[in-house]
């Protein structure tokens, strides 16, 4: 039998030698096959090549290296990883075909040990492991950010990765008292509680909870993933947070705490959404909100409701960066993607237009595609399990999502009830319908085609699931209601569709007590710091001044040495006191 | 070249409208033939889904704005706090 390959190495390293290769055409070439590498890897592992994988949970073990006292399990494949896997080197293919047109290698490079690394996470077996994937998660992005150059892109870079930097470290704390307490690694189900001793379960959970953007922790995510370059933001949406809710799958599943944070961080988010002025910054959110169905079915922890978070993470890669792409394209040919400044686009770009709405109908969970097949899972698990204030919240969720990347955004990007865009952007656009990058088409269309394909073939995607499904997606009452939702969720978008125009503005986030302490504190430093060591300074000059004129002057010294002498006595004497009564 | 084109706003309106009336008849008829299997009892009020996505939408739309009152700030809002 042939050894096993991991994937995430194929990717990560093979993209180091990107920047090497002289050929332009053998470069992008080569850039194109390193994702389909890893599905071939995938492909034969999942055929049985290497071993036939158990059913979930259990998992075939690859690749076992000794670390220290530990044997760490880089290659653990199970049915989860696999499915995630897949999803993630389909979305990479997609993602570098978008990305093609990116002059900086680096920025590939990045990119691949971005994927390499969320690949080495999801078959990890052990903590340690997930960590040090994590960890080159974390700097990945970070350098995606900076690549773009600009200041604000800059500052986005150095906010992400202290956020990181918090999460990683609570994640190390947490396995690190997981291991002291129960003196294992295994990356398995956790234990929970609010009792001290679940104190490295919680920061666990805590690391995970920031990495998957849960409210309040999520606004590193609307603050960064909108400063990245087009190609770039689009690798930044598909792999943190999915990776992180791989992560809760596994370690969490269960936790009450995580369905109610789920469920209203889905609603939230909507809520910040409304007010956003530009379109990537409002696809960001849109992020956010979904992530909260997961995180809601990881919470449930029933099969239903783990197979609904599993099949959505899967689902929502693939819609997700369609809709990044399409707000990506207005700001790769126009420059900008703020609704104030568009609107009209459709006559120059509406490929584009259509492509993107594909990814609003899947988000938005429409009958036939991808979102209505794992989006109706989750709901339905609630249903199931008696929770009405959490389905009505999902629900709730699905009315915000479609006003949203259904309505808002496409409106006022590439309609705005205007046949032509302001002056200033229609002089950036040819007298052609074919506008956008083909290359960026190329790459939307396919994640457009699988949108559709799964939404309507859903067998593909739910053999893969770790729990046999027996759930039908397709029925009366569920395609009805959701129709009937979203035709009169347009109309309440129609009658107030002036509120939702957008005009040149900031939305606070959660983040804002983070960014104004640390401003102000630097602010602090900045004035004070220098005062006080200029006074501190004068201080110690005075006092040194005074001891060396005393030492030079044998009539002072005289004068002070019999009381210092007596002091000094005295203290010996308190000390020595002490000493001895503690002794007794 | 590609020609221009603007979107087809007559077809869209009228395929609109047609679903719309369709869909209140339907959500009648159907809840009153017991064909719809619902969990929660006030999901089996009549046109709840119509009245859930449109009232959904507006209070979201309104809630949203007056909490921006208090969070809509000038676009470089961070960038004149630092300097």
């Amino acid at each position: 039998m042939a050894g096993w390959l991991h994937p995430g190495l194929v990717i990560g390293l093979g993209g180091l030698l990107i920047p090497f290769i002289p050929w332009q055409r053998v470069k992008q070439a080569y850039f194109l096959l390193l994702p389909v590498a890893g599905l071939a890897i995938l492909l034969s592992t999942s055929m049985g090549v290497f071993g036939t994988i158990p059913a979930w949970p259990e998992a075939l073990h690859k690749w076992n290296v000794g670390f220290l006292q530990f044997t760490l399990d880089i290659g653990r494949i199970n049915k989860l990883s696999i499915l995630f896997g897949y999803i993630y080197v389909i979305a990479a293919f997609c993602m570098n075909i978008f990305a093609l047109g990116v002059k900086n290698d680096w920025e590939h490079v990045a990119a691949m040990i971005y994927v390499g690394s969320a690949l080495g996470a999801i078959f990890a077996g052990d903590f340690f492991t997930l960590f040090f994937c994590l960890e080159i998660m974390s700097w990945a992005p970070f350098f995606l950010l900076l690549f773009r150059g600009t200041k604000r892109s800059m500052g986005a870079a150095f906010r992400y990765i202290l956020w990181h930097h918090v999460s990683g470290l609570c994640i190390l704390a947490g396995i690190l008292l997981h291991w002291h307490q129960s003196g294992s690694i295994e990356f398995t189900h956790m234990p929970w509680g609010w009792e001290g001793k679940y104190l490295g379960s919680n920061l666990m959970l805590l690391g995970f909870v920031i990495n998957a953007a849960t409210t309040p922790f999520h606004s590193w995510l609307s603050d960064t993933y909108s400063e990245a370059s087009p190609s770039g933001s689009v690798y930044m949406t598909a792999f943190t947070t999915k990776t992180a809710i791989f992560c809760l799958i596994i370690t969490f599943s269960g936790v009450p705490l995580l369905m109610w944070m789920g469920a209203i961080q889905a609603v939230f988010a909507l809520f910040m959404a409304v007010l956003e002025n530009d379109g990537r910054r409002l696809c960001s959110y849109h992020i956010i909100s979904q992530i909260g169905y997961m995180v809601a079915g990881v919470g449930m922890g029933t099969e239903m409701g783990l197979n609904g978070a599993a099949s959505h993470a899967l689902c929502h890669i693939i819609y997700n960066a369609l809709l990044y792409m399409g707000a990506g394209c207005a700001l790769a040919v126009v420059g900008t993607a703020k609704f104030d400044r568009l609107g009209g686009l459709y006559k120059y770009m509406p490929i584009s237009f259509w492509l993107y709405m594909v990814g609003g109908f899947s988000i938005s969970g429409f009958p036939l595609f991808n979102g209505f097949i794992s989006k109706a899972m989750t709901i339905e698990a609630a249903e199931f399990i008696q929770r009405p204030i959490i389905y009505l919240l999902l629900e709730g969720a699905t009315v915000g999502t479609f006003l949203h990347t259904g309505l808002k955004l496409p409106w006022n990007i590439w309609l705005q009830g205007r046949d032509e865009p302001p002056d200033d952007i229609r002089a950036k656009l040819n007298d052609s319908a074919l506008n956008t990058p083909v290359h960026m088409l190329v790459g939307m269309g396919i994640l457009a085609f699988l949108c559709i394909l799964m939404g309507v073939y859903p067998k593909i995607l739910y053999d893969m699931l770790p729990y046999p499904v027996e759930y039908v997606p397709f029925t009366l009452t569920r395609v009805f209601s959701i129709t009937q939702m979203f035709i009169f969720t347009f109309l309440g978008f129609w009658l107030l569709r002036k509120l939702v125009r957008g005009y040149p503005s900031y939305v606070l986030d959660t983040d804002w007590i983070a960014r104004i302490t640390g401003m102000r504190f630097v602010q602090g430093c900045m004035d004070y710091l220098p005062a006080f060591g200029s006074f501190l300074d004068r201080q110690i000059l005075r006092a040194t001044n005074t001891v060396v004129a005393g030492i030079r002057n044998p009539v002072i010294e005289m004068k002070i040495t019999p009381v210092a002498i007596g002091i000094g006595v005295l203290l010996s004497l308190i000390l020595f006191s002490l000493y001895f009564v503690l002794r007794i | 070249m590609s020609p221009l084109r603007i979107y087809p706003k007559k077809l869209f309106w009228r395929l609109y409208y047609l679903f719309l009336v369709i869909s209140l008849i339907l959500d009648f008829y159907w809840l009153y033939a017991h064909l719809f299997h619902y969990h929660f009892s006030f999901q089996y009020l009549p046109q709840f889904f119509a009245i859930f996505g449109l009232f959904g939408c507006m209070l979201l739309i309104l809630i949203a704005k007056g909490m921006g009152i208090f969070i809509v700030v000038d676009q470089d809002y961070y960038q004149k706090l630092s300097r």
